[in-house]
C-alpha cells in the first residue's frame, strides 16, 4: 500500500498545532499492530496497523511497512511498551488500484506510480540514544576516543568523519571551505543517526606494506577484515 | 481493591489496580482521580501526559534537529 493509505487518524487532534520539522516522532504506548484492510474497511486493500496511545488520544497509522519496522527493528517493541514511530523515506513504487462492484468483483483497474513510505517504530530509549549519539558527533570539541568509549557502534561514523577529514585537508585549499565541507558531512551523519538509521559500517584493511612488514598467521583467511 | 469500589470503577481501572506490575504513583493517581469529577479528571490527565510528553522530548533530545 502507498501513500494513500498511509495516513493517521487522530482520536482528538488537541494541542496537535506545533509541526515538528522533518518526520514528526509519533510518541506513544503500543497497543496493538497487525494485519488488516486499510481504515479496517473491508473493500480497501490490505495494510497493516500500528496503535498508538499519545498524550493527544489514540492514533492509527497505515503503512505495509510498518510490519517491516516492527519485526526487523532493534528494539522490537511489545505491546505496552512505550514507542516512537516515524516516517523516515518514501519509496517510489507501482500501485494497482481496483474499482469494484456492489458485489466487490473488480471492475476495472489501473496501475499509478506512488510512493510507499518506510518506518521507523522502536522503543523510545532507542531515539534517546541516537539523539545522544548525533550531539556527541556533531561537537566538534569532544574527545573522540571517549566518544568511541562511551558509544563503540559509533567507530565507524568517526572513521568516516576522519576520512572525511583528511580528503578536505589535501583536496580544499580554502580553510573556510574546507570548515564548510566538514560541517556538512558531521550534519548529514548526524542528522541520519538521529533520524535513527542505520550506522555506517567501515571496515578496516591494513595498509599493504605494514601486511609485507608482520607475517601473518597460516590460518588467517585471506581477504579477513582486520581489527 | 475492596469490593465496593469494583463494584463502582471500570474494569480497566479495576485491573491496573489490582496488577501487582503498576506502579505506586499510577494507582495513587488513579485512585485519586475515579474521586473526581470524569470530565476534569480526564482533562487533566490530557494536560499531563501533553507535559510529561513534552519533557520527555525535551530531556532526551527528540526533536533536536541536526
Amino acid at each position: 500500500m502507498a501513500d494513500s493509505n498511509d495516513g493517521s487518524d487522530l482520536a482528538s487532534r488537541r494541542r496537535d498545532s506545533s509541526p515538528r520539522r522533518g518526520g514528526q516522532l509519533v510518541i506513544g504506548k503500543l497497543k496493538a499492530h497487525g494485519e488488516a484492510n486499510y481504515q479496517f474497511r473491508a473493500r480497501e486493500d490490505p495494510s497493516y496497523y500500528v496503535k498508538v496511545l499519545t498524550s493527544r488520544g489514540e492514533r492509527t497509522l497505515w503503512g505495509k511497512d510498518l510490519k517491516r519496522a516492527l519485526t526487523e527493528g532493534e528494539t522490537r517493541p511489545k505491546p505496552g511498551d512505550l514507542i516512537g514511530v516515524r516516517r523516515i523515506a518514501r519509496e517510489a513504487v507501482t500501485v494497482t488500484s481496483r474499482q469494484r462492484d456492489a458485489e466487490g468483483r473488480v471492475i476495472a483497474q489501473e496501475e499509478r506510480h506512488a510512493h510507499r513510505t518506510r518506518w521507523l517504530v522502536e522503543k523510545v530509549t532507542f531515539f534517546a540514544e541516537r539523539a545522544r549519539m548525533a550531539r556527541r558527533l556533531r561537537d566538534e570539541q569532544a574527545d573522540v576516543r571517549e566518544s568511541v568509549r562511551a558509544h563503540p557502534e559509533l567507530k565507524s561514523t568517526f572513521l568516516s568523519v576522519r576520512a572525511a577529514e583528511e580528503f578536505a585537508e589535501k583536496r580544499i585549499a580554502n580553510p573556510q571551505d574546507r570548515e564548510r565541507f566538514l560541517e556538512l558531512v558531521r550534519g548529514a551523519m548526524a542528522g541520519s543517526i538521529h533520524k535513527g538509521e542505520p550506522l555506517p559500517s567501515v571496515r578496516l584493511r591494513e595498509a599493504p606494506q605494514r601486511e609485507a612488514d608482520t607475517p601473518q598467521p597460516a590460518t588467517r583467511k585471506h581477504g579477513e577484515p582486520t581489527r | 481493591m475492596t469490593d465496593q469500589n469494583s463494584a463502582a470503577e471500570p474494569q480497566p481501572a479495576v485491573a491496573l489496580l489490582d496488577d501487582p506490575a503498576t506502579s505506586t504513583w499510577l494507582k495513587s493517581m488513579l485512585q485519586w482521580a475515579l474521586e473526581r469529577d470524569p470530565v476534569d479528571a480526564l482533562n487533566d490527565a490530557l494536560e499531563l501526559a501533553g507535559i510529561l510528553e513534552e519533557r520527555l522530548r525535551r530531556e532526551f533530545g527528540l526533536d533536536e534537529l541536526p
